[in-house]
């Protein structure tokens, strides 16, 4: 059975092994396995720490992409940075700095509708102003009226306001009407006087300095204006001085100007030209002042803000001097002024006028009128409504009584919304209580540019 | 009641204010003048706050008109603005050149 198992085994292939010449204890054998098994833990362990930091070395790596990324875009935003830097400013040159023109003025556009007359559209001013700067302290500054009206179509019966009837022209056609408003060369003497010489805008009141269209809230003037002539030809001394370091000043201005004439060269009442018709060359090119002496006028105020956006101004200006050309009748006027702010969004403003002139027929005109209005932005509200900051609530009210028996009150309430800080659209409905058959209630819409 | 000076009386309406307004003009020259020409306190004077261009712009440039950022014009232009303002809103020389200071580096053109 043996041979015949080995037999089988050679077949096979299968050998019987030898016994081994040197045995291993089982002690050996035990411990080479622990070391095996520990070097196998440790092996595992180095592998489970080999993949931690794999894990590692990718978010590391990934890191250092991110920080390439932005190490680029920093350095491609440096240099966009660079290009857009400013460039240095570039010394003015003199000779433009020292000579510059410049055109600003406003221009209004309305739509108007009285009662008992037809709505209209209407370019109601284009007013340019022309400043020319020719130095440091000398300025040539001249407002334009540019106003369009009908050639015809008005009905043949037309009264003014005396009663009495008008010619009217029956042409076709428009005329374009335009009046030099002002011109005037201002030197800058010092720091605290100007000389102004020319058609000057006269400080009786503010209204007439300040009124340009855009700067009006209205979009029509009080009515108290047209007592008093808004321009004259002639010279002033004006200026301002500090009081104290606090921010008040003293105004002042003393003027002469040809002043006041009669359009038809008598002293009776209806006669008197009150805007400015005496401009030294007559009408038969003789210059000449219409009558023999000259007007003189002047304006003191004092100006206190108490603080940016609050600040309250006060101020008298009066005015005297022949108006008929004989010479025998003298017209003056005063006027007070005030304007009060209270805050970015509050105004208050008005004019008390007085005018007194003899006359042939009638003796002596006495004349008054006043305004007084207000205004209130409703961004003063802190509403988180759309639009509403900017809008203004404004109200007028403003008399006259022009010394001839005619008494003129209105009441005026409106808006005025803020497009922008210089284009305005105005609205308001006028109120009128009047003895004059010609003033009616209106109503009027403006839109309103300053540039 | 007659005039006693016939030959000045067709200047009188001027002669007051006139006369008012150069001695105002005088007497601030001749302060202004005398300040330079002080010598020095032998104490210290308590710091005067003076307004500043910011300031004053935001005191002047809005009382008639809603304030112009000064980006809308350029320096020369703010140049001849300011000069034409100084005249029309009384503004004494030194504030309207330094309201001209704050428009001119904000212009940014």
């Amino acid at each position: 059975m043996m041979l015949g198992l080995a037999a089988a085994s050679c077949a096979l292939g299968v050998t019987i092994p030898a016994p081994v010449a040197a045995a291993v204890s089982d002690a050996d054998f035990n411990a080479l396995k622990d070391l095996v098994q520990q070097m196998n833990g440790k092996l595992q362990s180095l592998a489970q720490t080999n993949q931690l930091d794999q894990q590692v070395i990718q978010q590391l790596k990934q890191q250092l992409g991110e920080t390439q990324q932005t190490a680029a875009d920093a350095e491609q935003k440096s240099a966009a940075a660079v290009s857009a830097q400013a460039m240095p400013r570039v010394p003015l040159d003199e000779a433009t700095v020292n000579h510059n023109f410049q055109i600003l003025g406003d221009a209004e556009f309305q739509y108007a509708k009285g009662d008992g007359v037809n709505g209209a559209f209407m370019l109601a001013d284009f007013a340019p102003i022309f400043l020319y700067r020719g130095g440091d302290n000398i300025l040539f500054e001249a407002g334009f009226d540019f106003i369009l009206q009908n050639n015809g179509g008005t009905p043949n019966t037309v009264y003014d306001s005396n009663g009495d009837r008008t010619t009217v022209n029956n042409n076709s056609g428009y005329t374009t009407t335009v009046n030099l408003s002002f011109a005037q060369l201002d030197y800058v003497m010092n720091d605290y006087l100007t000389l102004c010489a020319g058609n000057l805008l006269l400080p009786l009141g503010t209204y007439s300095e300040r009124s340009a269209g855009w700067l009006n809230k209205f979009p029509d003037s009080p009515l108290a204006v047209d007592l008093t002539p808004g321009t004259g030809v002639g010279a002033e001394l004006r200026g301002a001085a500090p009081l104290g370091d606090g921010g008040n000043l003293i105004n002042y201005a003393v003027y002469g100007v040809n002043g006041p004439g009669s359009a038809d060269g008598t002293g009776n009442a209806g006669a008197l030209d009150i805007a400015g018709g005496n401009v030294g060359l007559r009408s038969d090119d003789v210059v000449a002042n219409l009558h023999g002496q000259p007007s003189g006028g002047a304006r003191l105020a004092l100006f206190m803000p108490f603080k940016p956006h609050y600040d309250l101004e006060l101020g008298i200006s009066g005015q005297s001097g022949e108006w008929d050309n004989a010479g025998t009748h003298l017209w003056s006027a005063g006027v007070l002024d005030a304007a009060l702010h209270l805050g970015a969004n509050f105004e208050a403003k008005g004019e008390y006028v007085i005018s007194r002139y003899g006359s042939d027929d009638l003796g002596l005109i006495r004349q008054q009128g006043w305004w007084a209005q207000a205004g209130y932005r409703l961004a003063g509200l802190n509403l988180e409504l759309p639009g509403i900051n900017n809008i203004e609530l404004v109200g007028r009210y403003d008399s006259l009584l022009d010394g001839f028996g005619n008494k003129t009150e209105r009441y005026s309430v409106g808006y005025v919304y803020y497009l922008t800080g210089a284009l305005l659209f105005e609205g308001d409905y006028e109120f009128l209580h009047s003895t004059d058959p010609t003033q009616v209630n209106q109503l009027i819409l403006q839109l309103s540019y300053g540039f | 009641m007659k005039h006693p000076f016939p030959s000045l009386q067709r200047w009188h309406r001027f002669a007051v204010p006139l006369v008012i307004a150069l001695a105002v003009n005088g007497g601030l020259i001749a302060t202004a003048r005398a300040d330079d020409a002080k010598p020095a306190a032998t104490s210290p004077a308590p710091a005067k706050k003076t307004l500043t261009g910011a300031e004053l712009y935001s005191i002047h440039c809005n009382r008639c008109h809603p304030e112009r950022y000064p980006t809308e014009r350029t320096a020369a232009q703010w140049k001849t603005i300011m000069l034409h303002m100084q005249v029309r809103a009384n503004i004494p020389g030194n504030q309207a050149r330094l309201i001209l200071k704050y428009l001119q580096e904000n212009s940014g053109r």
